[in-house]
């Protein structure tokens, strides 16, 4: 090969580095910049209504408690204590409620009176605007404004847990009666107001107090969210990721991370109608043949609790007296033999499931828990609206789900009580019981919630008994956030409040400065 | 002219049959599955009176003729109706969508087009040579490797590595670039293997061999005469493959949180919302039977025997 040939090829192959080196440190000169201004925080899904009388899912709830404000909230142990107002019994069915003097008006400027509490409630019970909420509320007989600081609600029949059903945020009396879009605009006087959506991925808010703004961003992905944070893309992330996204997390020390035991019960649920479920034998070995423990530490990291009934011990409905079942693999298979299974002639059960990846994760688990007992169990999974229309329908032997966020028992009378059977409620299994059901139409006689107390207990005891489900845990919360952020903490229903108090390191040291400067 | 009107209108026909025929498919299918739009909205403590007024308020609780008779009755007086989850107008939820959506594909398509040209060539160029093995390897590796794990080996490298993108997101300076690169590299790998093997045909012609007897340049004899011929049926691919895109890449659109189109037509179907699923359908059918229409015209154009031989 002549030697110019050689050179040219040389130097040709020189330039392209040079090309490739130039370009290199061009696109890396010019990185993307972060606005350190904004704090920003990962969703797996976008609030569905930012109008809290139309408003179910968790998300929703979550973002409306900071743009609305309720007259009723629940402290550390889900007991309800006053929010916007305080109450009094005038009798059992009078309840008055007077609006806290230092509230906040609305993000419009008007100041926030017994009219609107009245508007916002009369909305919601008013048949033809079909809001979600209000069966719970249909107690209600009627709302008076007394004056501008006071509202009397009158029921139909006494209910000591009545202030528990007003957590809808309050609304505007004067938008409402205009039918104003509130959830393309909401106006409350929650702590944060509404800023824009800049994009069907993206919700802009601003805190009162500072102007802070806060950017809510969908990323469907748990890893996206995950490389997002360590990215600096986003601050904060909570909940709905796998545990090894979790545990790299932590293990990088790239994010605060932060854990709290929860409330969300898990659960397996049985269809008693069934000939081979509904039998209390087999539901019981199903409960011994489970590891639960080993599932927690291997699937879930370890943080989470056993669950006994709905509530968990620390609650104030909890019943500190029903101790987890043990795992106990042979008295399982005692259980099995009694009936007549053995390994030549194992036990055939279905399973149904969502298509959620981790949900499918742990149903393989207690696939394999089960096979080991002799219990041979398939597992299917359907996308959520087959698979949840086929659990009310009663198309199921086993299926594992979860209640999330339940603060009251009424609840009991939802899930337990025979006249709940889909579509009237939800007991899904078809559980009968007569002495469950006398007990729960006689909590309702005791005015006093203690007395009430004492039976939910005995409901618990009695449920867990027939093992109506097989409890499995209490879904924790998790949470991270970038090292320069302070102030997020998780709380036991997973809400945001704690975003009142977020706030960057840097930001909180100029401020000192600034204070200490003026001082 | 007359001719071209013809074969235009002949095509507009087919097009319009087959848009009504997967309208109405889809229509009978969303309401056959089971879940109840009503029961997902108030949940299953609803009294029965509730879902029922609001069954009725929706208009579910008409006859399916009577639903689809008003569904198609909206759509003729474009009034497109409401989403049954959010309460948004449809229309709105579409166009806040649909530029993305179009960004999007346009880009992809600009990068598959950029990368599957020369490698098509070369690989048709060095049949059986290292050159032709490299291209076609890349070509293999790029329809194998699915989406959903290139979108996330691109954010690591690009996005976290080095920092050069944003991670995910609609927003910002160089937003498309990862998505566009994600979707276009795995387009690119078909469309190559494509003009290979349609040049190669080509290649091999009487009339390749008289321009090159004529002293044509190498270049020109490639772009001019054989690219020409060749790239008929990779225009129908394209046609295809922009219709697909249009349509929405639902795991693209879900690794980099792109607000597209294709992702709201999926979590609409499980969420049971009605209108949503049905006007995005009869949205993206007629896009892409638009786009197949277009792509026979130009067909047509480029190549006269196609309608002489049709008509």
């Amino acid at each position: 090969m002549p030697s110019f040939v050689l050179r040219n090829k040389v130097v040709e192959r020189s330039r392209s580095c040079f090309v490739i080196l130039f370009l290199t440190l061009t696109l890396t000169a010019c990185r993307s910049n972060i606005d350190k201004d904004l704090i920003r925080y990962g969703l797996d899904s976008m609030p569905v209504k930012l109008d809290p009388r139309e408003a179910t899912d968790a998300t929703s709830y979550r973002i409306n408690r900071l743009l609305y404000s309720a007259l009723v909230d629940f402290d550390n142990s889900s007991k309800f204590i006053p929010g916007l107002a305080s109450w009094q019994l005038i009798n059992p069915t009078h309840y008055r409620f007077v609006l806290n003097q230092k509230r906040q008006p609305f993000h419009t400027g008007e100041k926030l009176t017994a009219s609107d509490v009245k508007a916002t409630y009369d909305w919601i019970l008013d048949k033809e605007n079909g809001s979600p909420h209000r069966q719970t509320l249909s107690i209600i007989s009627e709302i008076k404004v007394v004056d501008l600081e006071t509202v009397d609600f009158i029921l139909n029949n006494p209910d000591p847990l009545f202030p528990a059903y007003l957590v809808i945020g309050i609304m505007p009396q004067k938008l409402i009666s205009s039918a104003y879009d509130f959830n393309a605009n909401p106006v409350g006087s929650g702590t944060f107001r509404y800023r824009s959506r800049p994009d069907p991925n993206t919700l802009k808010l601003e805190r009162v107090r500072d102007k802070q703004v806060f950017e809510f961003i969908r990323i469907p992905s748990p890893e996206v969210r995950v490389m997002k944070l360590m990215r600096g893309e986003i601050d904060i992330l909570q909940n709905g990721l796998m545990p090894e996204l979790k545990r790299f997390l932590a293990k990088k020390g790239r994010a605060s991370v932060s854990y709290l035991e929860g409330s969300d019960f898990a659960y397996l649920g049985f269809n008693l109608e069934d000939k081979v479920v509904g039998q209390l034998k087999v539901r019981q070995a199903i409960g011994f043949a489970i590891d639960r423990e080993a599932i927690l530490q291997n699937l879930y990291g370890g943080q989470e609790k056993l669950a006994t009934t709905f509530f968990p011990a620390e609650h104030w409905l909890g019943n500190p007296a029903i101790k987890p079942t043990q795992y106990d693999p042979k008295r399982a298979k005692k259980l099995l033999k009694e009936l007549g299974y053995s390994p030549d002639k194992p036990l055939e059960l279905s399973y149904k499931t969502s298509t959620n990846p981790f949900r499918i994760r742990v149903a393989t688990v207690i696939q394999d828990q089960l096979r080991q007992v002799g219990i041979n169990m398939a597992i299917q999974s359907f996308d959520w609206g087959t698979f949840y229309g086929d659990i009310k329908a009663g198309r199921f032997q086993m299926y594992s789900l979860k209640w999330v966020g339940i603060k009251t028992p009424d609840i009991f009378e939802y899930v337990f009580h025979s006249k709940s059977i889909p579509p009237s409620g939800a007991n899904r299994g078809r559980y009968t019981n007569q002495q469950v059901d006398q007990l729960i139409d006689s909590a309702k006689t005791f005015d006093d919630l203690d007395d009430r107390l004492e039976v939910f207990r005995n409901i618990q005891q009695l449920v867990f008994d027939d093992m109506a489900y097989v409890p499995l845990w209490y879904e924790g919360h998790f949470a991270a956030t970038t090292n320069d952020l302070i102030g997020y903490r998780l709380t036991a229903d997973g809400n945001y409040d704690s975003l009142n108090y977020v706030e960057r390191k840097v930001n909180r040291m100029v401020k000192r400065k600034v204070e200490r400067t003026n001082n | 002219m007359n001719e071209m009107f013809k074969y235009i209108l002949k095509k507009l026909i087919g097009a319009t049959i087959s848009i009504a025929g997967v309208v109405c498919l889809v229509f009978l299918l969303i309401h056959l599955v089971p879940g109840d739009p009503v029961e997902i909205m108030l949940g299953e403590s609803a009294r029965a009176a509730d879902k029922a007024a609001l069954a009725a308020k929706l208009g579910l609780d008409k006859p399916l003729l009577q639903q689809f008779v008003d569904f198609v009755y909206g759509v003729f007086t474009l009034n497109f109706g409401e989403s049954y989850i959010t309460g948004e107008p449809i229309t709105r939820m579409i166009l806040d969508r649909l530029p993305a959506t179009v960004w999007l594909a346009l880009a992809s398509l600009l990068i598959a087009v950029l990368i599957a040209f020369p490698l098509g060539a070369i690989a048709a160029l060095k049949k059986n040579t290292l050159a032709d093995s490299a291209a076609m390897g890349f070509s293999l590796l790029g329809v194998s490797i699915p989406n959903f794990w290139m979108g996330q080996i691109l954010i690591l490298i690009f996005a976290l590595l080095l920092g050069w993108f944003p991670v995910s997101g609609y927003q910002g300076h160089g937003a498309i670039v990862l998505p566009a690169i994600t979707l276009g590299t795995a387009l690119a790998a078909i469309l190559s293997r494509m003009i290979r093997s349609t040049l190669l045909e080509v290649l091999g012609e009487d009339y390749i061999r008289t321009a090159r007897a004529k002293g044509c340049s190498q270049t020109r004899v490639i772009v001019m005469h054989a690219m020409r011929n060749a790239i008929l049926p990779v225009i129908t691919l394209i046609g295809l493959q922009l219709g697909t895109l249009l349509a929405g890449a639902v795991i693209t659109e879900k690794v980099f949180s792109w607000p597209g189109i294709g992702l709201m037509v999926v979590e609409s179907i499980q969420k049971r919302d009605y209108p949503v699923v049905q006007i995005s359908v009869l949205l993206i059918s007629s896009t892409y039977v638009l786009v197949n229409m277009l792509t026979d015209i130009l067909y047509a154009v480029i190549d006269p025997r196609i309608r002489l031989r049709e008509g």
